[in-house]
């Protein structure tokens, strides 16, 4: 009878105590969670970047394009306060740097589009701009290999996609996480957050952004060999 | 029968002299023609200013601002009203590039005025609504060696002037060739193997 009686309130401490139990795991992992992030952020504040004139490849991209991505791109990697250098090309004080990477951009496709016909038709003329971002060290080895798109698809001149490329390449850099604790064996992971559909329409939809990773090219692995310590994860 | 052959003769003789001096005022018409299209000779040390808004890239200048580029003493300077001049030595800069740019006038109120415009009449004003600009683009190197890029839009014409400004006092004009480059509306795409 006196069992019975307890029986409630046994229950009720147990459902306590798995709910406490649950919910400090839960803040355990959250917490788990940002540390990496933050341990990650303190490597990558020992590496610098050099940002390298905008490569237009064979297309006949307008020189105020180029201008305008270079320095969009040094303001937007300075903003995401991931590297403790941004330097420009044939910046003197490189060489005294020693965890240097370099960036190279090289722009892979180029539509032309028109800011009148955006604004007469709304589904048409949309500037695209997709370039080939390479992250490589000092001898050449890459570390991160990205091909970014960045556009203007309703409102903005045509030099917007410029801007939104620019961040669109730094945000790829961001969050691509660093390993290893030495700088000297550091390398770029690029675990990306692939976007999904409804994230890339959710994007477009709300300010016009549309990172897409079209390709992860494995060229540090296959330039390097086996034996290559720098190594690229999906 | 003679007499008729000589009238002839004369007559051809007035069309062919009437042919020549039509051909000698066509002349006259293109030389003339040819004389104003040749760009007049820069002086280099007369200084020079225009209305230009900057897009970006200047030193210690807002983006997207109006000012007034100028140059004196061998200085690239541009003025906004009220704000310290931004200036860089026109021997550290390394390539002028013209462009051309196709822009909606009107800024935001205009925009909003479209929008509000009733059964989408705005899109109908979007059409007229456009200007053609000229954008510079600068490059210059800083005191490390560092490479800037700068960009200004300007009146059309106006940025060909800056650059024979500029090119009179000894900088490269790119590999344009001081040809505008113009946006086509065909895709262009380049494929990495």
């Amino acid at each position: 009878m006196k069992t019975s009686k307890s029986n409630p309130w046994i229950f009720l401490v147990a459902a306590a105590v798995t709910i406490a139990v649950a919910l400090s795991g839960r803040l355990a992992c959250q917490t788990g969670a940002v540390k990496p992030s933050g341990e990650s952020s303190g490597s990558g504040n020992q590496w610098s970047v050099q940002v390298e004139r905008i490569d237009p490849g064979d297309l006949d991209l307008a020189h105020s394009f180029q201008v305008a991505i270079f320095e969009n791109l040094l303001e937007e990697l300075n903003k995401t306060k991931r590297f403790k250098y941004v330097l420009r090309e044939g910046d003197g004080s490189a060489s005294a740097i020693p965890d240097l990477l370099i960036l190279k951009t090289t722009v892979v496709k180029y539509t032309p589009g028109s800011e009148t016909q955006r604004a007469v038709t709304t589904v048409s003329g949309a500037t695209k701009l997709t370039v080939r971002s390479q992250l490589m060290t000092g001898d050449g080895k890459i570390v991160l290999d990205r091909t970014v798109q960045g556009n203007v698809r309703f409102f903005g001149s045509n030099l917007r996609s410029t801007h939104n490329l620019a961040r669109n390449i730094a945000k790829v850099i961001k969050e691509s996480q660093w390993r290893g604790s030495e700088p000297a064996n550091a390398a770029l992971t690029g675990q990306l957050k692939q976007p999904t559909p409804l994230s890339c329409c959710l994007m477009g939809a709300h300010d016009e952004k549309w990172i897409t990773v079209t390709e992860q090219r494995l060229i540090a692995q296959s330039m390097a060999g086996p034996s290559n310590s720098h190594e690229e994860d999906r | 029968m003679h007499r008729l052959f000589v009238v002839r003769k004369d007559k051809s003789g007035c069309f062919g002299r009437h042919v020549l001096s039509l051909w000698a005022v066509l002349c006259c018409f293109g030389i003339g023609a040819s004389a104003q299209s040749t760009s007049p000779a820069v002086n280099p040390n007369a200084p020079f200013s225009t209305q230009a808004t900057h897009l970006l890239g200047f030193p210690n200048t807002k983006n997207n601002c109006k000012g007034i580029l100028s140059i004196q003493n061998n200085e690239l300077r541009f003025q906004q009203s009220g704000e310290p001049v931004a200036e860089v030595d026109i021997a550290s800069i390394r390539h002028v590039l013209l462009g051309e740019e196709s822009m909606q006038v009107g800024g935001v109120p205009m925009k909003i005025g479209k929008a509000a415009a009733p059964f989408g009449s705005g899109r109908v004003v979007s059409l007229f609504a456009h200007a053609k600009y000229d954008t510079l683009a600068l490059e210059y190197v800083d005191s490390n060696g560092g490479v800037h890029g700068a960009l200004f839009q300007l009146k059309k014409g106006q940025a060909e002037l800056v650059r024979n400004q500029v090119v009179a006092r000894g900088v490269y004009s790119g590999s344009g060739e001081g040809q505008a480059t113009k946006q086509s509306t065909s895709e262009v795409e380049r494929e990495d193997k």
